[in-house]
């Protein structure tokens, strides 16, 4: 029988693998983000439906209806925390956090989908709850970039928006945000 | 007994550019629902959805589910993905119809090589110890199997040239071409080297570009389409993965396929190949033994559009595409994978 304790030396070939690719936004996220550079959050609405996608996909998923800049619409900055987590970061490589964080979704009023990965801020975290009624915190409009938009991802809006905060408003009413916890 | 009752209804694809503004999924979308109109065919009737994609290309982990929306995924449907030519999805969709419970699928195949640096991820495809390290790439290994190719005595530089010249001059007729027009020989032999034997006109362009395909089985077939193109074979055979150790001027996978797909080597009225550089059509012809006066490439081939990941599906379809339309009675189509011919797939058509 193998003696699992003894150390063996182990044969490591390290291969370390760079791939570079480069591309333009397509026209529907370049439109989405001079919009977010203006202050403006922008999807497009399905013309059967009606849902709204946030950026604009250039289709509807659920009914594979093209879109286009004509079903273009602006939301709101201003949303509904529809879930979230306190994170209590532990040390790993590219960990740049060291404190606990959040990262809520927030269903941004008029879009059918949430906004992931968001900082709710001047809130404690144990008051923290779904419902609550938020808004966007702009960074100023010479700090705002494209950085972090891009054809891979989900619409990121770190590059413009710092964080949200609460509106001081009532909770929104549960049937605004039960479909959408995520 | 595989079936022979299943055919090609249904069909469309992009043309293929050097960069597409469009994301993949973008570009399925028109072309899938394209493909299903010609069919007449509600994407809820669908039985059976499969796609061919590759997420290295697009730099994008889990790309292909984003690829999906394509097709509608909901209410949800029953699909499955290769990391591989289109041509192997429609394989995949080929056999799951003769389970015999489902009538109808959906094929796609989509790639967009320009994001990517194709000499530096293609080369991630060979074996992590020994080539992938040497950054060996596609065109790298083209130009080994083309200097093999001139020392056995098989092929010229003059015929590499003039099998770049009749697929430009074909693709001439394809509104899905990205390279065509009318070059001589000649000129094309003047041209440098730029992987010794091979000149750049020896290589395939780099494309953007997606192809769909519909399939039905026996009477649902003839509803879907007056003339249905009948898949009569269909088989893809693949070789060892180490390029040296096989003999690369010659293609034994490609041989047995079309063998066991059923073809007796007698003439076709439309041939249409994988050949991504020059030398493999005669390595193709020869593994085929077609005929010095065959057919093939009539759409120019993938010399004149290379969209990675659809170009074996681009090949189905232009064989397909002349069945349906009545300018051919019966075709063969080839699709490959891997590296210089490791992979190979033939599928062999026909008309009522």
């Amino acid at each position: 029988m193998t003696d699992v304790t003894t150390p063996k030396e182990n044969l490591v070939m390290n291969h370390l693998v760079s791939l570079t690719y480069s591309e333009e936004l397509t026209p529907i996220l370049e439109r989405y983000v001079d919009a977010l550079i203006d202050g403006r959050i922008v999807g497009h609405k399905c013309p059967q439906c009606g849902r709204v996608y946030v950026p604009g996909k250039g289709y509807c998923p659920i009914c594979v209806v093209p879109t286009t800049d004509k079903d273009e619409v602006e939301v709101s900055d201003h949303g509904t925390v529809t879930g979230f987590t306190i994170i209590t970061p532990v040390a790993y490589y590219g960990q740049t956090e060291t404190e606990p964080f959040v990262y809520a979704s927030v269903l941004l009023d008029g879009s059918s989908g949430n906004l992931g990965g968001q900082d709710i801020v001047g809130v404690p975290h144990d008051q923290l709850h779904s419902g609550m009624r938020v808004r966007a915190v702009w960074k100023p409009p010479a700090e705002r970039s494209a950085e972090g938009v891009s054809n891979r991802g989900w619409g990121s809006v770190a590059s413009v928006i710092d964080a949200f905060e609460w509106t001081g408003e009532p909770d929104a009413d549960r049937s605004v945000y039960e479909e959408h916890i995520f | 007994m595989a079936a022979t009752d299943i055919a090609v209804v249904g069909y469309a694809q992009t043309p293929s550019v050097r960069m597409a503004r469009e994301s993949e999924v973008q570009l399925l979308v028109p072309i899938v629902s394209e493909a299903l109109a010609r069919a007449g065919l509600d994407r809820r009737e669908v039985g059976f959805t499969c796609a061919g994609s590759c997420d290295y290309l697009t730099g994008g982990p889990f790309a292909f589910v984003s690829n999906l929306e394509a097709a509608g995924a909901w209410p949800p449907i029953s699909e499955s993905h290769v990391e591989m030519d289109g041509a192997w999805a429609l394989y995949e969709a080929w056999v799951r119809l003769q389970h015999g419970d489902i009538d109808t699928a959906l094929v796609f195949g989509s790639g967009k090589s320009s994001p990517s640096k194709p000499e530096e991820m293609w080369a991630q495809q060979l074996d992590p110890y020994y080539l992938a390290p040497l950054g060996v790439d596609p065109a790298s290994l083209a130009g080994i199997q083309a200097r093999a190719l001139l020392d056995s005595g098989k092929a010229t530089e003059r015929d590499f040239a003039e099998v770049v010249a009749r697929n430009r001059r074909n693709a001439k007729n394809n509104p899905n071409a990205q390279v065509a027009g009318d070059y001589s020989v000649e000129a094309l032999l003047e041209a440098p080297y730029v992987r010794a034997p091979l000149r750049a006109h020896d290589f395939p362009p780099i494309s953007d570009g997606a192809v769909a395909v519909v399939l039905a089985r026996g009477d649902r077939a003839r509803a879907l389409c007056d003339r249905p193109a009948w898949i009569r074979g269909l088989d893809h055979r693949i070789e060892v993965h180490q390029p040296g150790m096989r003999d690369l001027t010659s293609s034994t996978s490609t041989t047995l396929a079309a063998r066991k797909a059923g073809y007796d080597g007698g003439p076709l009225d439309v041939i249409e190949l994988s050949s991504t550089f020059s030398p493999q059509e005669l390595i193709l012809r020869e593994a085929l033994g077609l005929a010095a006066d065959a057919n093939v490439n009539p759409s120019g081939g993938a010399l004149a559009a290379n969209p990675v990941m659809a170009t074996g599906l681009v090949r189905i379809v232009e064989v397909a595409q002349r069945i349906v339309e009545g300018s051919a009675h019966s075709g063969l189509a080839h699709a490959t994978g891997g590296q210089v011919l490791q992979h190979n797939l033939v599928c062999l058509m026909e008309g009522d």
